[in-house]
């Protein structure tokens, strides 16, 4: 897994800009680096998208609807192209210029070191993800308005968390601060021209922006016991309820930060073809669907207890961690309003 | 008495009766401008039910897979939704019990919030006709009438079409005006525009198949996007599969789509579903002057053939 | 970095039927590259991922042994609705086609050393098995090994597979060969019935001995039913699962069981794992 290096603190000196100049800071850097940040797709939906202006980020936003996963693990990405049935031909997996991602929120970075455990882990090592990572540079950008469905907070991470990432951002109102974090992204800062030295009275500041921020996170779930309480309710009669109103789409694990899974398949047209990987969902029937028909996870009751055990029961088990981020997407955009910490408030209570 | 009192009372009914074996409807946990569906087997539970603007889904979606007899609260879309599955066989008529509500429309989030700019609603209270929404930092007084659901604007069976008991007196016809406006503009306009338009709506597809899943009609044992023996549709979200499901999936509901909207409201990214399916039903009706699910025994327009068939759209 | 997702060229050397329904083909395959064929290192047990340009890619057991150089034979079953099993089943020798492996845990062969060992496989997934027989009775490795039982169940008998290699072990004095098919044929030599019941009637000593048991889901439940009934410990009983898989290295997320993947940290199981693991089912 990854180890960040961090930065002794006397060298992080915070600098400062005014909101009216981010667009120099992020023009200067477009120079450099590919940028991405969050873009206004339509008046609803903000994602993640490449910037070639500063104008064009919106940074006034709550959060993206999709994760940051999608810049490192995209829906749909070319594993290898081939002709005919010669050998397969990987492209260049290196970005032709370092990437810069502008303003991702603390729980989206954190959901990329979740996201190391499993691309960059021990034994098999991703390299279309790994090289990814290693040429961005992360900005993260405190949530002063954290959402009604928000609980990042019971996940260790908070709105003003500064963990798994490069270079700290926060709005002050009428400026910007940028605190660095690692090496890398204190050598970006120390180039952007423009950005002064953050006033005296910031550090101040921002630590009532945080408890502010903070205190607006109104919702809370209790975890500590959960991955054992999971491990010992496999076959109690509560999934038969909890999956009825469920419609198998695959909002929850697309929108999810940390849902991984993915299918792997061979397009092709006359005798040009390549191999794909794409997102996929453990809602899906199709995901476990064998070629004789069989499927070992047959109804949904089956997908939705995996979907709950592998995010808060195996994935702690394997890499030590829950495999959420507390972000409330899932809860946000689930079509029948199935509620993720009702859900885990419910397991929970049984006995 | 009020409808949501009245619609608890036939379901206590109906349960204590035992003349059904579950109640599918509403219940509100407490999400601003949201319920949930719900699954009573315990006349003890009927409380639970409510019956308000927010009842956004197609509640018959959730009746092709059982095997019991279950009661089913239905709107005037929902139950012509409803009489589509009796007539296409996928639901036995007696195995279904409708509880048919008239309905004055549904609310559609996506309006709200879009009339608040994004705003995060926090807590939402319904009294008569008015919602009071609040966020962090506002609290606004807003008209269910104002915030309506586009389907329900032009919606011409608010009651419903069948039903074993109707909760309430039949609603007046709306005056609608305009069903087909936005159909029309798209109509009249060049086909790089409505290719535009098109690409626009549809690149923000992300392919979670909540559409498909949301809607009532769309019950196939296996879709054609998840058929790979032989794959009719490429499974990423290039622009070129992305469409090819939309419009693929438009067709298949040719002449059956009741225009509920459950599968434009389920959409996670705000994808203009609507306006394939309406376009078709607008076809259906002018080539057939054919209404999807008015009646029982009646068929899709698509689903046989008549001598005197329009013919003139074959050139 | 190794690109764990990019299959080596490998060419369909020789290809036969192995049934009389004709639904199971042995495909014998060598590496393109030389640089492949040395660094290809398995164990029993292991599997690859066999893919076809255009068509897709999906797992099979290997079913050569290590010690076998010159080719790694796989034995596929064609399902009708199954797009690479039915484009493997088309192809024709020369063809060639992509490999990815080795793949999984493979059998634990140093912890079965001086062990006796009862090696019963049904229907095709014989594959592994006969890999591990193969192995076991190399004349380097057999005297590391007790007795060593095989009990093969088919459903009759133009389905029993690896007809060849069956006559020629039968022919060795150093393992015993229980043939059984589900109902009776004249002129079977063998036994006939269910492989459960016909275990249980042959009631093979738990004393020192490893049990490996691989076939459907079925026979794997029924047969681990008799030999836990047997005194196996369930350390002792052995078994490889399948589910569908992608990636084959534990990150497209579908194959697990409890918190273990089938493809990275199976297929090979111990009966005390999978109790371990809260079930055998997912
Ligand atoms: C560890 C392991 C070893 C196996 N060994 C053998 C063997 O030796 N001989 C043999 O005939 N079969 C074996 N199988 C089963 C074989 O993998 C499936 O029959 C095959 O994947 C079907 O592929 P398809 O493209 O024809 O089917 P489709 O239904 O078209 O499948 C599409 C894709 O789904 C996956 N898939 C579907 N069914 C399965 C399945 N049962 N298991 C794994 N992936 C699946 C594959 O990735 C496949 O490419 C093994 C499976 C596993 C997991
Ligand atoms: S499980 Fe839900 S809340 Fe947790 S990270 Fe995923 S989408 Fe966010
Ligand atoms: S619900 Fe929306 S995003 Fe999901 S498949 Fe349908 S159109 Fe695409
Ligand atoms: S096949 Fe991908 S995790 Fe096992």
């Amino acid at each position: 897994m990854r180890t960040t290096p961090r930065i002794l603190s006397s060298e992080k000196i915070m600098k400062t800009i005014k909101k009216d100049k981010i667009n120099t800071v992020l023009d200067f850097l477009i120079k450099k680096y590919q940028v991405f940040g969050p873009v206004q797709k339509d008046d609803l939906v903000v994602d993640f998208g490449r910037i070639q202006n500063g104008a064009q980020a919106c940074l006034e936003f709550s959060n993206t609807n999709e994760p940051a996963k999608k810049l490192f693990f995209p829906q749909a990405e070319t594993l290898f192209s081939y002709t005919g049935s010669d050998a397969a031909q990987v492209s260049e997996l290196k970005p032709e210029k370092p990437r810069i991602i502008f303003g991702m929120r603390p729980c989206d970075a954190k959901s990329l070191s979740l996201l190391d455990a499993v691309f960059d882990g021990p034994d098999y090592k991703d390299p279309y993800y790994i090289v990814k990572r290693k040429n961005t540079t992360i900005f993260t950008l405190a949530c002063r308005r954290p959402r009604s469905n928000c609980f990042c907070d019971s996940l260790g991470i908070g709105p003003f968390s500064k963990k798994d990432t490069d270079v700290f951002m926060a709005d002050l109102g009428d400026r910007y601060v940028f605190e660095p974090i690692t090496p890398g992204g204190a050598d970006i800062l120390n180039k952007i021209p423009g950005l002064e030295n953050a006033r005296p009275t910031d550090a101040e500041r921002l630590k009532n922006l945080r408890s502010e921020a903070e205190s607006k996170v109104a919702r809370k779930v209790d975890l500590d016991n959960l991955p054992e309480k999971l491990a010992r309710i496999f076959d109690h009669p509560f999934w038969d309820g909890i999956h009825q109103k469920c419609l198998g789409c695959g909002i929850c694990t697309y929108l999810c930060p940390t849902c991984h899974c993915f299918d792997i398949v061979d397009e092709q047209k006359d005798d040009k073809g390549r191999r794909i990987r794409i997102w996929d969902s453990c809602s899906y029937p199709t995901f476990t669907l064998e070629a004789s028909g069989h499927n070992p996870r047959a109804t949904g009751k089956e997908r939705m207890r995996q979907r709950l055990m592998h995010k808060f029961r195996y994935f702690v088990e394997n890499y030590g961690e829950i495999a959420c981020v507390g972000c409330g997407r899932c809860i946000n955009h689930c079509p029948v309003g199935s509620d993720l910490i009702r859900e885990i408030e419910n397991i929970n209570n049984l006995k | 008495m009020d409808l949501q009192t009245k619609l608890r009372q036939e379901a206590r009914k109906l349960l204590e009766e035992k003349l059904v074996d579950v109640v599918i409807g509403y219940e509100d946990e407490g999400a601003p401008l949201r319920t949930t569906p719900c699954f009573i087997t315990d006349p003890q539970d009927v409380d639970r039910l409510v019956w308000n603007p927010f009842c956004d889904h197609n509640l018959a979606r959730y009746l092709t897979a059982r095997k019991d007899k279950a009661a089913v609260v239905a709107k005037g879309c929902d139950t012509r939704a409803i009489v589509v599955l009796i007539n296409e066989n996928q639901i036995e008529r007696k195995n279904v019990n409708i509880l048919g509500m008239p309905c004055g429309g549904i609310v559609d989030r996506k309006k709200i919030y879009n009339h608040l700019k994004n705003g995060d609603v926090r807590e939402a209270v319904l009294k008569d006709k008015v919602i009071t929404v609040k966020g962090l930092e506002f609290t606004a007084d807003l008209m269910v009438d104002d915030f309506l659901a586009d389907c329900c604007l032009s919606c011409r069976h608010r009651n419903p079409v069948l039903c074993d008991v109707q909760i309430g007196e039949n609603l007046p016809p709306l005056d609608v005006k305009d069903e087909y406006k936005k159909i029309k503009q798209l109509e009249e306009s060049t086909s790089e525009e409505r290719w535009e338009y098109f690409r626009k709506t549809l690149s923000k597809c992300i392919r979670c198949y909540a559409c498909r899943e949301a809607c009532p009609l769309c019950y196939c044992q296996q879709c054609f996007t998840d058929q790979n023996f032989p794959a009719w549709v490429g499974k990423t979200t290039d622009i070129s599969d992305t469409i090819v499901f939309h419009i693929m999936r438009a067709f298949h509901t040719t002449g059956r789509c009741v225009d509920c909207g459950a599968c434009e409201r389920s959409c996670p990214n705000n994808v203009d579903i609507r306006m394939l399916t309406k376009k078709i039903a607008k076809d259906v009706k002018e080539l057939f002057g054919d209404e999807a699910g008015l009646q029982l025994e009646e068929k899709a327009p698509l689903s046989f053939y008549n001598e005197d068939d329009p013919q003139d759209f074959i050139k | 970095m190794k690109n764990p997702y990019v299959p080596m060229p490998v060419k369909l050397k020789a290809v036969r039927l192995e049934n009389e329904t004709g639904d199971l083909k042995t495909f014998d395959l060598v590496f393109v590259n030389s640089g492949d064929a040395e660094n290809f290192k398995f164990v029993c047990g292991q599997f690859a991922m066999l893919s076809i340009n255009g068509v897709g890619e999906a797992p099979f057991g290997i079913a050569s042994s290590p010690l076998t150089k010159e080719v790694l034979r796989f034995t596929v079953k064609k399902y009708p609705k199954g797009v690479l099993t039915t484009a493997l089943h088309n192809l024709s020798e020369g063809s060639t086609l992509g490999l990815r492996g080795p793949l999984g845990n493979g059998f634990p062969l140093e912890k079965m050393t001086s062990k006796n060992l009862l090696v019963v496989g049904g229907g095709f997934a014989l594959t592994t098995l006969r890999a591990l027989t193969k192995y076991v009775l190399h004349e380097k490795n057999r005297p590391h090994y007790g007795d060593i039982t095989l009990f093969v169940a088919a459903r009759d008998p133009g389905e029993m597979l690896y007809k060849d290699d069956l006559a020629e072990w039968s022919k060795r004095n150093d393992i015993e060969i229980v043939q059984t098919i589900d109902k009776p044929v004249e002129d079977w030599p063998h036994k006939v019935g269910f492989a459960a019941p016909v275990l249980k009637d042959l009631a093979p000593s738990a004393q020192n001995t490893t049990a490996v048991v691989c076939g459907p889901p079925i026979m794997i439940e029924t047969c681990i039913k008799v030999l836990a009934g047997l005194h196996f410990p369930d350390e002792e009983i052995i078994t490889s699962l399948e589910m569908k898989m992608k990636c084959g290295i534990g990150k497209c997320g579908r194959c697990n069981i409890g918190s273990k993947y089938i493809c990275k940290d199976g297929p090979v199981f111990t009966y005390k794992q999978l109790k371990e693991l809260n079930s055998v089912t997912v």
